[in-house]
């Protein structure tokens, strides 16, 4: 008789800290291929230190994360954070090209696959970057379009799950709409989860995700349906 | 030529002495209330050095293993110190980290120097060991407490793009390879710019010492060479070797940074 498979991402019994204050205690949650998952709550609650737990940019006090069944240890800490990439509210590019930018991920040790030249040159275009500025200084670009650059980097790392904290925070409402389609279209075709930290009412109007309210810090809620 | 060495009297030091007391009147002249600080750093030059001779005059006589390498810890441990205290930001058991790097320079450089270069036959003759050891601490000290310096400032400072290159993949060791590097070629510089200008714009301590104490100007500028040398080498494996300790003290297992550990002096 066969099992069924894991969940995609499964998170049992959590506790973050920032630093070294506890936020949240029994933490639960579970996404599948698919899924998006908004993560909302009051500022403060410990959203970006969920998404930098579950990324494993930083232990989690208690609990348990799962990738398909696997652990980070179990995964090899640089293929899981490649395989549960999170993306950063603020952009962080490299004094670099954006193409340079684009390739970095790709010279690391864990890299497997070559830069694929062709698909950052569309995700350019479909974000609206445009891929003739692949060529110009990252840090010129407007924060809209380094926000974008960012995902896009994220994105050619095929991820399987993807940690956006405030996606959309510096973009204007077609750029809104261009990373919402492109999440969703990528969530049905490939299977791709995300989870979103957002207070962008647009995002959550237009993708209509599962809601993960979080409670202020120091209280514990399960997952709301 | 030693038979020409100037011995000087006290009252030739208390002459010296005067030229403190100008440096004094200028203070005053100019308001800059600096004669407390001069008096007291005059006293204290007086003191230590004075001190630090008296110690050498015994250690010298006594002729024992023991107690130059009592003296040398002595001297490691005060390095450490002043190279820890002197960054802006520090990490637990950074001073343990400072002792074990300095050890490490002033044991290799200082081996390979009076081992093997000098040939010093017993290796503890302290009149070669001791000022040599000193000199190793003094350059490396410095070349540590700047690559410390940068490194934890940078570590900080670039929290955000270490992190996103380990949210990307990279390795901890990939994502702190610049920091690392850039902190070694600080910690590097101020050896390498005394390299380049020595002989034009400045005559070595050691050099000068040397000639005043009426050695052969050239037998003076080859044992510089081989102190130059030498400085150059305790300086870089100093600078690499207390960045790799931090790297390893401020990156766990997991591969994350913990920036938390970084305290402000």
């Amino acid at each position: 008789m066969l099992s069924d498979p894991p969940p995609l991402l499964e998170i049992q019994g959590l506790a973050i800290a920032a630093g070294d204050v506890p936020l949240q205690r029994d933490l639960n949650l579970t996404l599948e291929p698919g899924d998006l998952l908004a993560i909302t709550g009051p500022s403060g609650c410990g959203k970006t230190t969920l998404l930098r737990t579950i990324a494993t940019l930083q232990p989690a006090l208690e609990g348990t994360i799962r990738l398909r069944g696997r652990t980070p240890e179990e995964w090899g800490w640089t293929a899981f954070r490649r395989a549960a990439t999170l993306v950063t509210q603020r952009p962080t590019l490299l004094d670099l090209t954006v193409d340079e930018n684009l390739r970095r991920p790709f010279g690391y040790h864990i890299a497997s696959t070559p830069y694929p030249e062709q698909r950052a040159r569309d995700l350019m275009d479909e974000l609206a970057v445009g891929a003739e500025r692949l060529t110009q200084a990252a840090r010129t670009l407007s924060v809209g379009q380094q926000q974008r650059v960012c995902l896009i980097r994220a994105l050619l790392m095929n991820p399987i799950v993807l940690c956006l904290d405030e996606p959309t925070s510096a973009l204007d409402p077609d750029a809104v709409g261009l990373v919402e389609r492109l999440i969703r279209r990528l969530a049905l075709e490939n299977g791709l989860a995300a989870l979103v930290v957002t207070h962008d009412p647009r995002l959550a109007a237009e993708w209509r995700p599962r809601q993960f309210v979080m409670p202020r810090a120091h209280g514990t809620r399960e997952e709301a349906a | 030529m030693t038979d020409t060495v100037q011995h000087l009297s006290l009252l030739q030091i208390l002459i010296a002495t005067s030229l403190v007391v100008f440096s004094a009147i200028v203070s005053v002249f100019f308001g800059l209330k600096l004669e407390k600080q001069l008096g007291i750093a005059a006293l204290r030059t007086i003191g230590q050095l004075f001190l630090v001779g008296y110690i050498l005059k015994y250690v010298f006589t006594v002729h024992h293993p023991a107690l130059v390498l009592l003296l040398i810890v002595i001297m490691v441990a005060f390095a450490a110190h002043a190279s820890v205290s002197r960054a802006k930001r520090r990490y637990a058991r950074v001073q343990l980290d400072a002792f074990l790097t300095l050890t490490a320079s002033s044991i290799v450089t200082g081996f390979i120097v009076t081992g093997v270069i000098i040939q010093i036959h017993p290796w503890y003759r302290a009149q070669y060991v001791i000022p040599l050891i000193g000199m190793i601490l003094g350059n490396s000290l410095t070349g540590i407490s700047i690559a410390l310096d940068q490194l934890l400032g940078d570590l900080s400072d670039r929290r955000d793009t270490i992190e996103m290159e380990l949210a990307h993949g990279a390795s901890a060791w990939e994502a702190a390879r610049g920091p690392l590097a850039d902190a070694v070629r600080r910690g590097m510089i101020p050896t390498i710019n005394s390299m380049v200008v020595v002989g034009i714009v400045s005559l070595p301590g050691m050099m000068t010492g040397q000639i005043l104490a009426g050695s052969d100007p050239l037998e003076a500028v080859k044992y510089q060479i081989v102190v130059m040398f030498m400085l150059a080498a305790a300086t870089a494996l100093g600078c690499m070797m207390i960045t790799l300790l931090a790297y390893r003290r401020l990156f766990n297992a997991a591969q994350q940074l913990e920036e938390g550990k970084i305290l402000r002096s």
